[in-house]
């Protein structure tokens, strides 16, 4: 049922990473980037679109003056534009035990997805970081861009590592904390937290970010291929639960189960987090190119 | 028989020595069980995944959405509180009640007087309460015992207590119809002696209740009743009514009245007829002497009353008198009731006693009255030795000799070797009396009679003592040689025993004692009542002839009366003693038997049984199911337990 596969050497081959090129991550909010890049900016600057027109003031650049509507008007008023800058990706990678569970392990989803999220950003020239995290964050890649960073990112994600108890809240709080730069934060979790996963997406939402949560659930947690008379092991904590296989407790799991996924959609939906469920087994090409479109997040 | 087979029995022998039901050794299977489920629950495979939080939450649900969820958290309690329930109740041994015979130890006292031979739809009742017993004998249940006793003049135990089943039934298919009266104390006697080691006893009376000695039952600590049975001496008592059927007309007297000494008049026969039935019947009574009808009279008799017919008779001679009533009805046993008619035979009495004495005057006087007693009285000196007499009292007076006969010594020391007067005891007082001898049978203790002086003399060898004093012997048995002889050894005239009841009891116990008392015995006797035999000189054995044509032969004791006493059927009997022929008359002539319809209750000292139908109720213990059912919910608890995870 498990596989402790957390390693991925081969994230994404040559030809995927080709059709990736052809997609870009979409920002549903203008942030405010840190240098020129190529997504409108909340800053007026120096692009060709136009974006407001405000009153002259002394010391204003002269070439910017609407000389057309001083004509007309005898006022002087400026010509504003939109300013293009960059944004960063933010990867979100929970990197609890209980990730390292399924076939494939749903790391292994978690760590190729964000691969692909984050070739797409750097090939878009976007600022991409990638964190990992369990009950405090375990890596960080510090933000990169240009299509240079790719083999650093791909690296980076492919030494991820499923280890140590869900502290979803901490993690993002202190996620939040360090990174002031607003950007796109995609969050790759379970979400399988025994404290809950509310803390978490507000944490999120706090930081501003245009953020996704990508639910990552293996196909055993999802079909649970259970007979007999078992005693369940926790991976992460020391509790057991003792069943005997019954129609009616599968039942009440799966139901549990789709209340569980449901209560995540929603809680996703009312703090403004694009949700997107991924099962492990789910093909990975269907998923960056299908279901990540059609969550809003590529286009 | 191999090893095994050997080894098997031997193990079977051993468990029924201290189990009463080895059977139910069984439920040690339970264990096994116990311990699978132990083994079970341990080996429950271990899997890690991801995270329990899912399923921890759907054990919750499936818990909380349950019904009766609150009950069920805490069902192993509960579980456990019925078992502990169930023990406690099996070890105080409840009870329930239950049709049928149930209960383990059962006494069955089935009443075989004549009134069951009543007919009930061409059954009598006799047959009808056998069906009853063997219908309980087929309710008998692995451990139940039942004992069989019969009751009518006398008890029988006929089948001790058994779980021998066929054993049971084939004594209670021996049991005859008796034409006796019914006495159910002895009966009950027997079966509350058992109570002593069979603690929860159950009696079952099976009969028609016409028990003539229910008025003087007083069981011991006869208390509370219900409806169904009594609570009667510690033992419990039901009483299964048999039969329905009232109509009845019996004789219920028979006897012959001679005219009175120098009274004119004719010999009467007297014919009391009771009509127990709800009906008024019309009957016709039939006279017969030696099979010989000689007078026929027909009586009307209303419902519930008796009637007296009379006969005049002729001088009829020795011979079988008989009355028969022309009456088909329910009991036939009563329509037909014999008299023997014989000469009247009395005992001859010599007095021999000073005429002036006080003393003499109170032995006349308790003597001369009795109509057995043909009593002559001579002075001493006019004494001659004489053996015309079946009983001679010597008063204040002894002979050289000893005449034949029974002897009485007054205040005289009989001429027997040995016997020599030692003095005189003053004032003796009694202090202690042999009940057991006959010459006290039925007697008052004498205990406050007053006596001035007694004789003191021992005893010689032989002889018993039957009112002892200190020091000495105040009436004495001293026969010897099969001569019966008593001694008193004081005055009457010096005593105040002539003014104790006691006295004419003693006299009672003395004419009975004489061997030829028995020749004024009844002309007819109570059914289950012995004939008395007399010794006739030479003739060693009387050969009996019953009613049934069945003979018996009897042997004599040529010095004492012998008595024959199976007499249950009602008829003529006849004893053949050599050249001498004797008739009895046995009869039932009990208008309690008579009065056929059965009781709806047996007033039994202040116990009132009321009548069941058909079968009887009766306590039937439960602690077996009890604990099985323990043992079951022991099971299910460690069954639960193991697989509580999902409950």
């Amino acid at each position: 049922m498990t596989s402790e596969s957390t390693t991925c050497r081969e994230l994404l081959s040559a030809q995927f990473l080709q059709r990736l090129e052809q997609l870009a991550l979409t920002a549903r909010k203008s942030q405010i980037g840190a240098a020129k890049g190529e997504r409108k900016s909340k800053r007026k600057g120096t692009s060709v679109e136009f974006a407001d027109y405000r009153d002259y003031v002394q010391g204003d650049d002269l070439r910017h003056v609407d000389w057309n509507i001083y004509g007309r008007l005898e006022s002087l008023y400026l010509k504003l534009f939109h300013e293009q800058e960059d944004v960063t990706v933010h990867l979100l990678i929970d990197a609890s035990r209980s990730m390292g569970f399924g076939t494939p392990a749903k790391i292994e989803l978690a760590a190729k997805l964000a691969a692909a999220i984050g070739y797409i950003g750097l090939i878009g020239y976007d600022r991409v970081s990638a964190e990992s995290f369990a009950d405090g964050i375990t890596h960080r890649l510090a933000p990169g861009r240009g299509r240079a960073q790719a083999p650093k990112l791909l690296s980076f994600l492919s030494g991820v590592r499923a280890n140590g108890r869900t502290a979803l809240e901490d993690s993002t709080k202190s996620y939040v904390l360090r990174n002031r730069a607003k950007g796109v934060a995609v969050l790759f979790s379970d979400f399988l937290d025994p404290e809950g996963f509310e803390g978490c997406l507000r944490r999120l939402q706090q930081s501003g970010s245009d953020c996704y949560a990508i639910h990552i659930l293996s196909r055993d947690e999802i079909d649970p291929p259970i007979a007999g008379d078992l005693k369940l092991l926790d991976s992460e904590y020391a509790m057991h639960v003792e069943v005997s296989a019954s129609p009616a407790l599968l039942k009440r799991y799966k139901q549990n189960l789709e209340g569980f996924c449901e209560s995540v959609r929603k809680q996703c939906l009312a703090r403004g987090i694009g949700y997107i469920f991924a099962p492990s087994d789910e093909p990975f090409e269907r998923l960056t190119l299908d279901v990540l479109r059609r969550g809003g997040m590529l286009r | 028989m191999n090893q095994w087979e050997q080894l098997a029995r031997n193990t079977g022998t051993a468990l029924r020595g201290a189990f009463i039901d080895p059977v139910y050794l069984w439920f040690l299977a339970v264990i096994p069980v116990i311990v699978i489920l132990y083994l079970l629950k341990l080996r429950r495979t271990q899997v890690v995944i991801a995270s329990t939080i899912l399923w921890r939450k759907a054990l919750d649900d499936l818990t909380a959405n349950a019904p009766f969820q609150r009950l069920r958290k805490n069902l192993l309690l509960l579980l456990q509180i019925l078992i502990a329930l169930a023990v406690a109740l099996a070890l105080a041994r409840p009870f329930f009640k239950s049709e049928g015979t149930a209960g383990q130890n059962l006494c069955v006292l089935i009443d075989r007087s004549a009134s069951m031979q009543a007919q009930e739809a061409g059954e009598s009742r006799l047959d009808l309460a056998k069906q009853a017993a063997i219908a309980m004998v087929n309710d008998m249940e692995r451990g139940d015992r039942m004992m069989v006793v019969t009751f009518a003049e006398n008890s029988e135990v006929l089948c001790e207590l058994s779980d021998d089943r066929s054993r049971l039934r084939s004594a209670i298919n021996a049991i005859e119809a008796s034409d006796a009266r019914t006495h159910l104390r002895d009966a009950y006697f027997i079966a509350e002696s058992l109570r002593l080691t069979v603690p929860d006893l159950h009696a079952v009376v099976i009969g028609d209740g016409n028990i003539s000695d229910l008025a003087d039952f007083s069981p011991r600590g006869s208390g509370q009743t219900d409806s169904a049975e009594g609570q009667t001496g510690g033992i419990t008592l039901s009483y299964l009514k048999i039969g329905g059927t009232t109509e009845n007309v019996g004789i219920t007297a028979f006897s012959k009245r001679d005219p009175a000494p120098g009274e004119a008049g004719e010999q009467q026969a007297l014919v009391v007829l009771q009509n127990a039935g709800t009906e008024a019947r019309a009957v016709t009574v039939t006279l017969s002497f030696a099979d010989q009808p000689i007078a026929v009279e027909g009586v009307e008799i209303a419902a519930g009353e008796d009637r007296e017919v009379v006969f005049a008779l002729p001088d009829l001679g020795e011979g079988i008198l008989s009355a028969v009533l022309d009456n088909d009805d329910a009991l036939a046993v009563d329509n037909t009731a014999w008299l023997s008619l014989r000469p009247a035979a009395k005992l001859r009495v010599l007095l021999v006693a000073r005429p002036d004495a006080t003393s003499t005057y109170f032995l006349q006087r308790v003597l001369s009255p009795d109509p057995r007693v043909e009593l002559s009285t001579i002075a001493p000196e006019s004494y001659t030795p004489t053996d015309d007499y079946d009983l001679i009292v010597f008063n204040d007076f002894s002979p050289e000799q000893l005449p034949d006969g029974t002897l009485l010594f007054l205040n005289a020391l009989p001429p027997i070797d040995g016997l020599t007067g030692e003095g005189v005891i003053e004032n003796p007082p009694v202090i202690s009396v042999d009940s057991e001898h006959p010459l006290m049978r039925f007697n008052l203790n004498p205990a406050n009679v007053g006596i001035r002086a007694a004789v003191k003399a021992s005893l010689p060898a032989g002889a018993r003592a039957v009112v002892s004093t200190t020091g000495g012997t105040l009436i004495g048995d001293l026969s010897r040689g099969g001569q019966q002889i008593a001694w008193v050894a004081f005055d009457l005239a010096n005593s105040n025993w002539p003014l104790n009841l006691s006295f004419p009891l003693f006299f009672q116990n003395v004419l009975a004692w004489t061997p030829r008392s028995a020749l004024a015995s009844e002309s007819s006797i109570d059914a289950g009542k012995s004939i008395t035999l007399l010794a006739q000189p030479e003739i060693a054995e009387a050969v009996v002839t019953r009613p049934d044509g069945a003979t018996a032969t009897v042997k004599l004791d040529p010095l004492r009366p012998t008595f024959y006493g199976d007499t249950l059927r009602a008829g003529v009997y006849a004893a053949q003693m050599g050249e001498r022929r004797e008739l009895f008359a046995v009869n039932l002539l009990d208008p309690n038997e008579s009065a056929i319809r059965p009781e709806e209750a047996l007033a039994l000292g202040g116990a009132e049984l009321k009548a069941e139908r058909g079968s009887v109720r009766q306590n039937r213990e439960v602690w077996r199911l009890l604990i099985a059912a323990a043992l079951c919910v022991l099971a299910l608890e460690w069954w639960i337990f193991s697989r509580r995870a999902w409950m």
